[in-house]
């Protein structure tokens, strides 16, 4: 083993963003780098998001959003064409999400063919990461281990709902038996993943009652083919409080609309500058951004795929889906249904309520206390003190650079992060387009050492 | 372009961050310190309070703090808030635009070297926090320093 440089790279987690970072590796100019990408579901690029099964289940980007490579916005499209899937709104059009699983599983296989032997894909469970004088030494269930220079974790979402005592579920999960039809079921978030169990729920043609619990009982927006309005760094008020900048955006989208503009040409034309607007803040007003407006922006930043929308608010509308603003306190067993307990919003702290229904499912909260992680590489790296949670505690403590803070000292300059994980520090950090941009600029780091 | 508002502006944010920790400065004194006529100051005091970078108590015994630690703050992002989107032209910012009356957005090649100039501008003015600035000896020296550099 080369004490100096980054020359063996193991990747743990071959989800979307696992993939982006090896395939982003092998790209690189440098000849000298070997990546070991290991998944312990033995598929690549198909982790929490791109694995979904249901032909509704959409990328909710646009094709020409979705390619592997910033500096080639095209490369997906360009992909989708060959595969000769119906492409009904050309680059507009929203992808079932298995095919992007398929396309990042493709665009693996052409990197690894550019650099015959660098690339090293295994299907275990990786147990623990340890980092050594010399390097990194990855765990195995199987009891072997990989040494290398450098570790990333790119181990994607929390698979286990936060909520759930054993009761709640995930949408797909293997505990997300078959239903009555008829049942009423509840569910919790007001995100895109609601709309994904949703979604589950009228592919199985269910016809009962569906109670959707969210803090502000939002629904996500739908979208539009307007184009982003033109912003640069210099328009773009950094580092205030909340206040000044929520006034500044609202300005912008009045002064937008008023000139017949669409208020998500300026959520969109924001995007590029979305993570540096986060690290730019005070710890103070991120709290108070994730408390107060989070929801909000939520709903008009992450928005689903326009038919999809508009089949969301005829449900709402024809009463099959209820929405519900306000708190989920608890859910416990009751005979064979779940006992769900709410506070609807604006009543006192009293007023309880008690629902029972055949399943909750547990979309909301993708921020998790990494310290209770369901991932044991995680748990482990930070009750060793290898790894903290950020000051907001909805991830893993990391540099700009995707460095791992430990709890103490200095970082290794070995362990990194990439994808959601890393959320306290790069917040938007869960779509294609701002992952891509992350693993380039890891890739272009380890490649060249600096 | 940086005004005297601007300039105000940084003056007395560098004035708060000699100010001990848990201490208050009087408007009255970093007017005086600073050269800089009260009442404008006190325009722009309220400004940078509104906008997060500094905190006041009012009273007899009031005066102003930063709001977060020196280091954190920018100069390129209290200059934002007092002046405006940073643009060497009016015709320049995309969210303040303004178009000359004599010529042509499209085609006009002093407007596209003038957009380069201003991320130029906010590339420095972004990276460069107020301790930085206080060591280059104030606004005009540290101006001087990166015309020089």
């Amino acid at each position: 083993m080369n004490a100096a440089g980054h020359e063996r790279i193991t990747i743990i987690g071959g989800g979307a963003s696992g993939v982006l970072l090896a395939v982003h590796l092998l790209r690189q100019p440098s000849s000298d780098l070997r990546v070991t990408l290991v998944e312990r579901r033995g598929q690549f690029g198909q982790g929490v998001a791109y694995s979904a099964r249901q032909r509704d289940h959409r990328v909710n980007v646009p094709a020409r959003g979705m390619s592997a490579f910033a500096d080639d916005p095209g490369h997906f499209y360009r992909w989708l064409q060959q595969t000769g899937e119906p492409l009904p709104d050309g680059d507009y059009t929203f992808v079932p999400r298995r095919l992007y699983g398929r396309y990042l599983e493709d665009v693996l296989r052409e990197a690894a063919a550019l650099r015959p032997g660098r690339l090293q894909v295994l299907s275990e469970e990786v147990l623990a990461i340890r980092q050594n004088p010399s390097g990194t030494d990855v765990a195995l269930a199987n009891g072997t281990s990989i040494a290398g220079h450098v570790g990333v974790l790119a181990v994607g979402h929390e698979t286990q709902p936060a909520r759930s005592r054993g009761i709640a579920v995930r949408v797909g999960a293997d505990d997300d038996t078959p239903i009555d039809p008829y049942a009423k079921v509840m569910i919790l978030g007001s995100g895109l993943s609601m709309v994904d169990a949703w979604i589950a729920l009228a592919e199985a043609d269910h016809r009962g009652p569906i109670l959707v619990v969210s803090r502000n009982g939002l629904l996500p927006r739908g979208h539009r083919d307007v184009p982003p309005i033109s912003i640069d760094a210099a328009d773009v008020p950094f580092g205030t409080n909340l206040g000044y900048i929520m006034r500044w955006f609202r300005a912008l989208v009045r002064e937008t609309q008023a000139a017949g503009g669409d208020w998500r040409s300026v959520v969109d034309g924001l995007r590029p500058y979305n993570q540096r607007i986060w690290q730019s803040w005070s710890e103070r007003t991120r709290r108070q951004f994730l408390r107060h407006v989070r929801p909000f922006w939520n709903v008009h930043r992450h928005r689903v795929p326009p038919h999809l929308h508009q089949r969301m608010v005829d449900a709402v509308a024809s009463g099959q889906v209820t929405l519900i603003a306000g708190h989920f306190l608890d859910v416990s067993r009751h005979e064979d249904m779940a006992r769900a307990t709410i506070r609807r919003r604006g009543l006192p702290a009293e007023a309880t309520e008690t629902i029972d229904v055949a399943r909750v499912y547990d979309c909301g909260g993708v921020s998790v206390d990494v310290r209770a992680s369901s991932n044991p590489v995680i748990r482990d790296l930070v009750a060793s003190g290898a790894a903290r949670p950020d000051a907001l505690n909805i991830g893993l403590d990391v540099t700009t650079t995707c460095d791992v803070i430990p709890a103490e000292g200095a970082v290794s300059g070995r362990l990194f992060a990439v994808g959601p994980l890393t959320r306290g520090r790069f917040f938007e950090i869960e779509a294609i387009p701002d992952i891509r941009v992350q693993c380039a600029t890891l890739a272009r780091r380890l490649a060249t050492g600096s | 372009m940086l005004t005297r508002k601007g300039k105000y502006g940084l003056k007395a944010l560098v004035h708060l961050s000699q100010v001990p920790e848990g201490q208050l400065a009087f408007v009255g004194d970093i007017a005086r310190e600073n050269n800089i006529p009260k009442k404008f100051l006190d325009a722009i005091l309220g400004e940078l309070r509104n906008a997060g970078f500094v905190y006041s108590r009012k009273g007899k015994l009031g005066g102003y703090c930063l709001a977060r630690p020196a280091e954190e703050i920018r100069i390129g992002h209290v200059v934002r808030v007092l002046d405006g989107p940073l643009a060497p032209f009016p015709c320049a910012s995309k969210t303040r635009y303004q178009p000359c009356e004599d010529c042509d957005v499209e085609t006009c090649q002093v407007r596209r070297v003038m957009l380069d100039v201003r991320n130029a501008i906010a590339e420095v003015l972004d990276n460069t926090s107020l301790v930085a600035m206080q060591a280059a000896g104030g606004p005009e020296a540290f101006a001087s320093a990166q015309i020089r550099a």
